[in-house]
């Protein structure tokens, strides 16, 4: 790891983390986000929508040669000329060629993430040609010397006041900091630009093989004015825009402004193909195609699909890391869960080293992503890249290979972790403060102690009687299951007996291994597939209960794509995937058992958190809700509830504590908002954090698993 | 094409992004709606149904000033500008406006007040009914500059706060007028 630049980095985090101002900000667009959203596609089918977006692109990137030919052959036909840039130094020296050819003193721009991907300006600005930014935010960003901090509103995060003072600068005269009269500063600062300019650029955010022509969807106006005033129109466009048709084209500008900013529509979409009169005389049209990195994108396996990106800015929307540290951040030029990604390709692997980590895995970009990309997916393959290259830390490195790998001894060291804790434990379940250098980790959240006995070894001493069983299943556990909440496991038995299943819990078992794969290490996860896949289907089960969603996910999903490529292991893999289940989902899908616990609850107020894996990952998320229903319960909801808890494993241990810390503090107050006096939730990493976090703060709320609420009922009756 | 309920639907989204739209009844009384609106000068491009509904005399004689000789210097200097219509899409609110010729930009995109004359006939459902008709206008010419306009120009780049009018018209009036045309490949 390249300490200076991790340090640069821990930097950001802490000055962004030190502005709440931003964080608040932040928060409040998501939520209005969400909301305008919610009403643009109200009467659309967004999932249908995506599908086909996502069938769409994928078909672009599979004739992408053919398809770019013929939208190059249709422009040049239609008078523009047409220029492939292999890198981004290759577009800006093209265009400041041609500015110089064109003697430009001046180019007026409209908005374009591509022209930031290269730095364009500062090409121009060699070539003696200024470039005047006309998009308001860009506006802003380019007065203050910054980079954009989101895709779509580059300056989100900058306030009214600052800009004030920014225009005053440019104006002369003091510019009060009221929204409107900013607004018209900036109108009329920039008027005149579009007059003189002898070029405007532009950028895409389509372009059509049937047409030969371009797409903008903006809503000041000033793209518009750039691509009508000046004689020359440039427009830097990356291949990745390319669709086939007007009909694919208006599929994405019909989802692109709802997705982007809840807008049904933006205010201009300009469609643009060829030289089109100017002033009595032919526009100039350049078109050039950016590769830069992309079809190095298209042609790795793992990350090919975050070509279908059709840049709308709502994996930043959403995410919890952006909206606690903004793009400066979370993001080198791109931002959020998709700049991960371009950054690696377009800026190189080293300027991605310290983001790809900043993801907390809570999917919630891939539940809105437009076109459907598994971004979350892809970011982990890219941690893996980065571990090999750069390595995943020695500490850790030792822990997954050396130790988790050899199921006896991460056992036995677990073990002995739970006599060695006593000390700090005093016998209680809770850590509520650790000695010295690892006090921060319980600063802000108790731990849970490990336990004295592990769920394998109870669960062996559980009697079950169930005379005729309908199932027998296995359960797997899981790390935090097995060694911290041993007593989950055991409501689980006397739940499932209540229901007549059997469960029985296969030692050889070991971690689902989404540990050592968040942290890069796909090895030691491939290896823990293979020990967990034998262990599992050894007794031949009907099915296999989890009681954590990651651990779900894992052998639902990354055992099979780990393994899909070995004869040997992948139909075993599959197996596994086809009979494992989540617990809730199993008693109400498989067993259609939610009525055994109807009204044995004594009623209290709940709330319900959804874990992440749970929601976006095994798609449950009514089952625990009718369950806790049934059982006679008060749901009550609270704001936000799908929104991650902050916990993502080491993430909140050892990688980003800080942001986990925050946005658990986000999570803690939707609980208390809501009045409920429990927490129900399905995972014990949700219960860790959640748990701790309660215990923290004494806030008088329990939180626990939906199978603790039914075993609870149960033992009530 | 142009039922009722699709020019209600029209309005409805129109109006929820910012713009105004009037039923007129007839050509000059479009014409008495815009010269109230106005004290600079009109832009007034050629279009084909404007010219045959004889617009330029209409708006002269409701005491619009009409300015027909469209360049940089008196767009730059114009209060509004006016334009028909290709067609329109009911569920966003959305104006086709076929603009290769550079004095329907001009017209469009620098005054502060824009006018648009749409006949109801020509408000189709939604864009992708509005595939055929983009298709046929790429058919018929070789080069192409055609605008989508829903509302007015509007940025929410400070603090995320909607604001009306950056660098386009910071109005939109869209005249609903009867019988103008409803060829959707003719302004
Ligand atoms: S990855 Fe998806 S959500 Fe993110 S910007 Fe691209 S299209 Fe939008």
């Amino acid at each position: 790891m390249n300490k200076q630049r991790n340090k640069d980095y821990r930097q950001r985090i802490d000055q962004a983390l030190a502005t709440p101002k931003l964080q608040d900000a932040l928060h409040k667009f998501g939520d209005a986000y969400l909301m305008s959203r919610g009403n643009a596609f109200a009467n659309y089918d967004f999932e249908a929508m995506r599908t086909e977006i996502s069938a769409m692109k994928t078909g672009v990137r599979e004739n992408h040669a053919v398809l770019l030919q013929q939208f190059i052959a249709n422009a040049e036909a239609a008078g523009a000329t047409v220029y492939l840039a292999k890198t981004a130094e290759d577009a800006n020296n093209y265009i400041a060629e041609l500015a110089k050819k064109k003697g430009a003193k001046l180019a007026v721009k409209s908005k374009s993430m591509a022209s930031e991907e290269t730095h364009l300006n500062v090409a121009l600005e060699k070539a003696g040609t200024k470039a005047l930014e006309t998009d308001l935010g860009e506006y802003i960003i380019q007065l203050a010397g910054q980079r954009p901090s989101h895709m779509v509103m580059p300056a989100i995060h900058m306030f009214k006041e600052e800009v004030a003072e920014l225009f005053s600068k440019e104006t002369g005269k003091i510019e009060p900091a009221e929204i409107k009269h900013l607004v018209e500063v900036a109108r009329e600062q920039l008027r005149q630009g579009y007059f003189d300019a002898e070029i405007g650029i532009t950028g895409a955010n389509i372009a059509v093989a049937e047409t030969g022509g371009i797409a903008l969807v903006t809503n000041e106006g000033n793209a518009r004015l750039a691509s009508t005033l000046p004689k020359t129109h440039i427009a830097l466009v990356g291949i990745e825009k390319l669709v086939p048709t007007l009909d694919d084209a208006t599929k994405v500008i019909r989802i692109l402004p709802k997705n982007a900013t809840g807008q049904p529509l933006t205010s201009y979409v300009t469609w643009i193909r060829g030289a089109v009169p100017c002033a009595g005389e032919e526009k100039e049209l350049h078109i050039v195609l950016l590769d830069n990195g992309r079809s190095t994108l298209a042609e790795s396996p793992h990350c090919q699909e975050a070509l279908n990106c059709i840049r709308c800015g709502a994996c930043a929307n959403v995410c919890p890391v952006y909206q606690t540290v903004g793009g400066h951040v979370f993001g080198h030029i791109y931002i959020g869960a998709i700049g991960i990604i371009l950054t690696a390709f377009f800026h190189g692997l080293e300027n991605a080293a310290e983001i790809v980590r900043a993801c907390i895995g809570c999917r919630s970009c891939v539940a809105i992503c437009p076109s459907k990309i598994d971004l979350e997916e892809i970011i982990l393959s890219l941690r893996e890249t980065i571990g090999e290259e750069e390595g995943i830390g020695t500490g850790k490195d030792l822990v997954f290979r050396k130790v988790m790998r050899n199921r006896k001894l991460f056992h036995g060291l677990l073990r002995a972790a739970s006599v060695m804790q006593k000390p700090v434990t005093k016998g209680e379940r809770s850590i509520r403060h650790l000695p010295l250098f690892f006090s921060s980790l319980t600063e802000w959240r108790t731990l849970p102690a490990v336990a004295d006995k592990p769920l394998r070894d109870v669960i062996l001493q559980q009697p079950q009687q169930v005379e005729k069983p309908r199932y027998r299943v296995a359960l797997f556990g899981g790390c935090a299951n097995d060694f911290l909440y041993p007593e989950l496991g055991l409501d689980l038995v006397t739940v499932m007996n209540a229901l007549d299943v059997e469960v029985y819990y296969p030692q050889e078992q070991n971690c689902c291994g989404v540990p050592a794969l968040y942290s890069g290490d796909k090895e030691t996860a491939i290896e823990l597939a293979k020990q967990n896949i034998d262990a599992m289907l050894e007794g031949k089960p009907d099915f296999v209960l989890t009681t954590c969603p990651t651990c779900t996910m894992a052998l639902q999903r990354d055992f099979v794509e780990h393994l899909k490529d070995n004869p040997a292991w992948a139909a075993k893999a599959e197996q596994l995937a086809e009979i494992t289940v989540d617990a809730a989902g199993f008693i109400v899908n498989q067993l259609d058992g939610a009525d055994l616990f109807a009204k044995l609850a004594s009623q209290e107020k709940v709330t319900y958190h959804d874990s992440c894996h749970l929601k976006r990952g095994a798609g449950v998320w009514q089952e625990p809700r009718q369950l806790i229903e049934t059982a006679g319960h008060e749901l009550v909801e609270m704001a936000h509830a799908d929104r991650c808890c902050g916990f993502g494993g080491s993430y909140s241990l050892t990688s980003h504590p800080d942001i986990s810390k925050q946005i658990l503090k986000d999570k803690l107050n939707d609980i208390e908002a809501s009045g409920a006096s429990c927490v129900a939730m399905d995972c014990p990493g949700c219960m860790m954090q959640i748990r701790g976090g309660l215990e923290k703060q004494e806030m008088p709320v329990r939180a626990q698993h939906t199978i603790e609420l039914l075993a609870e009922a149960l033992k009530n009756s | 094409m142009g039922t009722e309920q699709q020019v209600e639907k029209f309005s409805l989204a129109a109006r929820q992004i910012g713009a105004e739209v009037f039923q007129a009844e007839s050509l000059s009384a479009a014409a008495r709606y815009v010269a109230e609106k106005l004290t600079g000068n009109l832009l007034l491009p050629a279009f084909a149904s404007g010219a045959r509904a004889e617009l330029k005399s209409a708006l002269e004689k409701a005491g619009a000033r009409v300015e027909t000789d469209l360049s940089r210097e008196t767009a730059a200097q114009a209060e509004g500008g006016i334009t028909g219509v290709n067609f329109a899409m009911a569920d966003t609110g959305t104006l086709v406006l076929e603009s290769t010729d550079e004095a329907i930009r001009l017209a469009t995109t620098l005054p502060e007040k824009q006018f648009a004359l749409l006949d109801p006939e020509k408000i189709l459902a939604n864009s992708l009914e509005a595939v055929e008709p983009m298709r046929q206008l790429h058919l018929r010419d070789p080069r192409n500059y055609i605008a989508y306009v829903t509302g007015p120009s509007r940025t929410a780049d400070i603090e995320r706060v909607l604001t009306i009018g950056v660098h386009g018209p910071k109005e939109l009036h869209i005249l609903l007028v009867p019988k103008l045309s409803s060829d959707p490949l003719e302004m």
